[in-house]
């Protein structure tokens, strides 16, 4: 039961078992190839620019010692992603000392623009709305408890599908779409207390 | 339509789905106008972020990588070495010990049981503080001096 073998091209699958033999230089060719991957998904997850090298650094060492274990029963993108968001998961956790509370405090955050609500009703296309739009869903997400974040971020950000997600939190869709659904209303009642505040 | 179906349907996985139950509930409902509309914006606030540049990895980072797998290996190698030789040491210090407590328990030689060399040490008489205490008597009264012969008698003095 190896679905996924025939569906790698033949290089990859040829550096993928010899990264499996224990060939550093196969699994360096890997690391090229999804880099850029394992960036971009790092940083979403945890929003640290300074952070995100190390732990992508982090992620491909966690993946060349588990290698042995990749049964091509996924995509190896999939498997990777499941390192990088179980490894993430573990960073979000460690890193968070206050409580996972979506509520916004009477006083509000200072950094937080107070205009953001009127620029929200500006154009769509306003550039300075889109920058406002994407600082506010990131301290959205920021303040969301690791869960929320890695589900919303997956689907929301990177476009995976639930069936995609389900593969790598080792979830079922039907527990994928709940926690989604979940995460959703939370994030969006805390949207809403920024409306009402304002 | 109740308002916590139709909020359910506007946050859920088929938002786009839009039914005309639904429609026609939100355009006679202010409140679910207004969560509407905000379930719309986090949805925009999404697509914004989807669109924010990441980090790009910075030159060399795959041979950073290999680096860090060897120094990893190098330490584990390390350690490992350590560990082995540090267990060996408390392994032979283990039984150095425990020779030394048989030495000072069992007999020092042969195959009858005799007194151990810890007791054959401890159980010396201490003659010489008995015998150089002239100060304290002993039951009788008199001083104890062990140098003290027994009176001899002169066997030439009765031929006399």
């Amino acid at each position: 039961m190896e679905p996924y073998r025939a569906e790698l091209d033949a290089q990859e699958l040829a550096w993928i078992q010899a990264a499996q033999r224990g060939d550093r230089e196969a699994f360096g060719r890997l690391v090229e190839r999804y880099q850029q991957r394992v960036f971009a998904q790092v940083f979403r997850l945890v929003r640290r620019r300074e952070d995100v090298e190390d732990l992508a650094q982090e992620v491909f060492v966690k993946a060349f010692r588990a290698i042995r274990g990749y049964n091509f029963r996924s995509s190896f993108a999939t498997w990777l992603s499941r390192v990088a968001v179980n490894h993430c998961y573990d960073f979000l956790r460690r890193e968070r000392s206050r409580p996972p509370a979506y509520a916004v405090s009477a006083g509000g955050q200072s950094d937080q623009p107070l205009d953001v609500v009127d620029r929200l009703e500006s154009s769509e296309q306003d550039p300075e709305r889109q920058a406002v739009l994407r600082d506010l869903v990131g301290k959205l997400l920021a303040r969301a408890p690791a869960d929320d974040r890695v589900v919303l971020v997956l689907k929301e950000i990177e476009g995976l599908s639930v069936e995609e997600i389900g593969e790598i939190l080792e979830l079922k869709p039907g527990a994928v779409k709940v926690r989604l659904f979940r995460a959703r209303k939370r994030m969006l009642e805390d949207w809403r207390n920024l409306r009402q505040e304002k | 339509m109740r308002c916590k179906d139709a909020r359910a349907i506007l946050i859920g996985n088929e938002a786009d789905k839009a039914s005309a139950a639904l429609l026609e509930h939100v355009a006679a409902c202010p409140s679910c106008q207004a969560y509407a509309r905000d379930a719309e914006g986090l949805r925009g606030g999404f697509r914004a972020f989807a669109r924010e540049a990441v980090p790009e990895p910075s030159w060399g980072f795959a041979a950073r990588v290999l680096r860090r797998l060897d120094e990893l290996e190098e330490r584990g190698r390390r350690a490992n070495f350590l560990e082995l030789v540090g267990r060996r040491v408390v392994y032979a210090a283990g039984v150095l010990t425990l020779l030394l407590i048989l030495a000072l328990v069992l007999p020092a030689s042969g195959p009858l049981r005799g007194p151990t060399t810890a007791q054959l040490y401890w159980a010396q008489p201490d003659a010489t503080l008995v015998a150089s205490n002239p100060i304290f008597p002993d039951e009788t009264g008199e001083a104890r001096d062990s140098n003290r012969l027994a009176p001899v008698v002169n066997s030439t003095e009765g031929k006399q």
